[in-house]
């Protein structure tokens, strides 16, 4: 049981990169524990007819917005940091007129001390669904972006996309795709890949695997770090068609075999476009996720404690008026949070949950007024200390990309 | 020239359009089978042609296809991809589709069978066969007698 206290909105006097704190609000949960919790506005450096955002952080805490900005066929992917006087001003990594633009499948950017990667989706055949990811890296030699390159060897004219980052030692990076290199083997469409490989901070290529023969077509992936190495969640696809989350670690120099975080056994043979999310702290995993078996959506939450080895079992963030779209992230002090979309009335929402450790729901909070459509995305969350950062895009007027901090206290 | 076709098969395809515009509520009196598609999903470009199929198989039963594109395109857009996608039964855009009243799916492709009030009498979630939308239709109470199998009765 919680009990909430929200204060009216106010207007305070704020670091110029701030408009408002939208909502505070305190809740006492059944532990006796007093949660206090603000949403503040920040100014966005994103233009008019932005979306596609992301919100990363560094070891320092540093904060990055991406973005794709788009006039006619012309997509621009930026970025810009937010420093304490405001967004510094954008910085361009790539622009093109022929990349595959998606409201689901969408650029990231990695940050690594000095070393940044980053990828986009660029068309590679006539076939309106055939497309590459490439990716370009900035290291501390070279400030400026490299070359970029497709990240794939298979040379194939398939789908490639749904890519995830991490950091890892020495500036290199985890990137973990869907690589759609078998769906084009014979007359029938074939499976899906997950593949991943390290890439050192220039760019080339040290490692590359195949985690699973067969996943899910068209959700997204995720990792994260925990002391025991990357992990990687992902929506597996059985022989049978059950399209549950799956995990698969990295140890002793090998990825195990992909193990379900939880058997939701949701049988479906088609796409929900509604990837996991996993986020670690030293052996601390959380990883959200959408299912919805027997047509009942829900977002569900599962954690572990030795490095996703092991995993407790869910418990239910939202159900039935969600359409999932799943960010996590853990703050300092432990506490998990979980990014969701609620669809309980007419406007979506964008929705904070703010879970113990011990999975106890501590408090909830709206972030703003969404759109359930696709063209609103996914809302990204990234913690910085005993903050949130939150990405989405607004349709209220002409698409734009904003960004919130949440406090938690 | 390119263009001069392009915009030809462009006119075609809107006077196409319009004299089989369907609002939703336009063909009252018929069953409709609503599939969701999106060019992004790999099933759904696999279903496809069973639908078209059954549009023609079914036409004389008194049952409708209709496309809705999952995605928020406008109507032009739409009708491009449709025609990439090869999308011979009727479409509408998602804004056009919003007097259907059905909650937007959660899983690519879905599909609706609704009922001539329009109410929804199934949902079919993920690549459908032509033999499950003609089995449950039967279970719905329709004795549906397709083209098909009327030339192999023949």
């Amino acid at each position: 049981m919680l009990f909430f206290n929200f204060s009216s909105a106010y207007v305070r006097s704020l670091p110029a990169c701030t408009l408002a704190i939208l909502i505070t609000g305190t809740a006492v949960t059944a532990s006796g524990q007093s949660v206090g919790i603000s949403v503040e506005l920040l100014d966005s450096p994103a233009p008019v007819n932005s979306h596609l955002s992301r919100v990363v952080s560094d070891t320092s805490g540093q904060i990055y917005l991406s973005w794709v900005s788009e006039e006619g066929d012309l997509a621009r992917f930026s970025y810009s940091k937010l420093t304490e006087s405001g967004w510094s001003r954008p910085e361009l990594i790539s622009s093109g007129s022929d990349w595959f633009v998606n409201w689901a499948d969408f650029p990231v950017l990695s940050v690594n001390g000095d070393n940044m990667a980053a990828h986009w989706l660029r068309m590679s055949a006539e076939g309106s669904y055939d497309y590459n990811i490439e990716a370009s890296f900035s290291d501390v030699q070279n400030q400026d972006w490299s070359e970029p390159r497709v990240i794939h060897s298979d040379g194939v004219s398939a789908e490639h996309g749904f890519v995830s980052m991490l950091p890892l030692k020495e500036g290199s990076t985890l990137i973990t795709w869907l690589d759609g290199r078998n769906t084009k083997n014979g007359d029938e469409y074939g499976e899906m890949t997950l593949r991943a490989g390290i890439f050192s901070s220039s760019g080339q290529i040290l490692s590359e695997w195949e985690l699973d023969s067969r996943a899910c077509d068209c959700c997204q992936t995720s990792s994260a770090m925990t002391s025991s190495g990357p992990v990687v969640v992902y929506r597996d696809r059985s022989a049978g068609e059950i399209r549950d989350i799956a995990m698969t670690r990295y140890l002793d120099g090998q990825w195990t075999e992909p193990r379900p975080v939880h058997g939701d056994n949701w049988q479906i043979a088609g796409c929900p476009v509604n990837g996991p999310s996993v986020s670690a702290r030293n052996e601390q995993v959380a990883v959200a996720w959408f299912t919805a078996k027997d047509d009942t959506p829900k977002v569900q939450l599962a954690l572990s404690s030795d490095s996703g080895a092991s995993f407790t079992a869910p418990v239910l963030v939202a159900s039935p008026e969600t359409n999932g779209r799943v960010g996590t992230a853990l703050l300092d002090s432990g506490k998990i949070i979980v990014s969701w979309i609620d669809t309980s009335s007419a406007q979506a929402k964008i929705m904070l949950s703010v879970f113990s450790g011990a999975a106890e729901l501590l408090q909830q909070v709206e972030v703003a007024n969404t759109s359930a459509s696709r063209r609103s995305g996914f809302p990204i969350i990234e913690s910085v200390g005993e903050s949130v950062y939150v990405s989405w895009t607004d349709l209220s007027d002409s698409p734009q990309v904003r960004v919130a901090r949440v406090s938690v206290k | 020239m390119k263009n001069s076709v392009s915009r030809f098969r462009r006119l075609i395809l809107v006077t196409i359009l319009l004299a089989t515009s369907v609002s939703a509520h336009s063909q009252e009196g018929d069953w409709q089978i609503v599939n969701y598609w999106s060019e992004w999903c790999a099933p759904c470009r696999i279903e496809i042609p069973m639908f078209n199929a059954l549009a023609q198989e079914l036409e004389f039963a008194n049952v409708r296809v209709v496309g809705i594109n999952f995605d928020e395109d406008p109507r032009d857009v739409t009708l491009d991809i449709a025609e990439e996608m090869g999308i011979k039964f009727r479409t509408l855009t998602l804004e056009e589709s919003a007097s259907l009243a059905l909650r937007a799916p959660d899983v690519m492709p879905t599909t609706y069978i609704l009922k001539p009030d329009g109410a929804v009498a199934a949902k079919l979630i993920g690549m459908q066969e032509r033999e499950d939308i003609l089995t449950r239709l039967e279970e719905l109470g329709l004795a549906i007698t397709t083209d098909v199998s009327r030339r192999e009765a023949q």
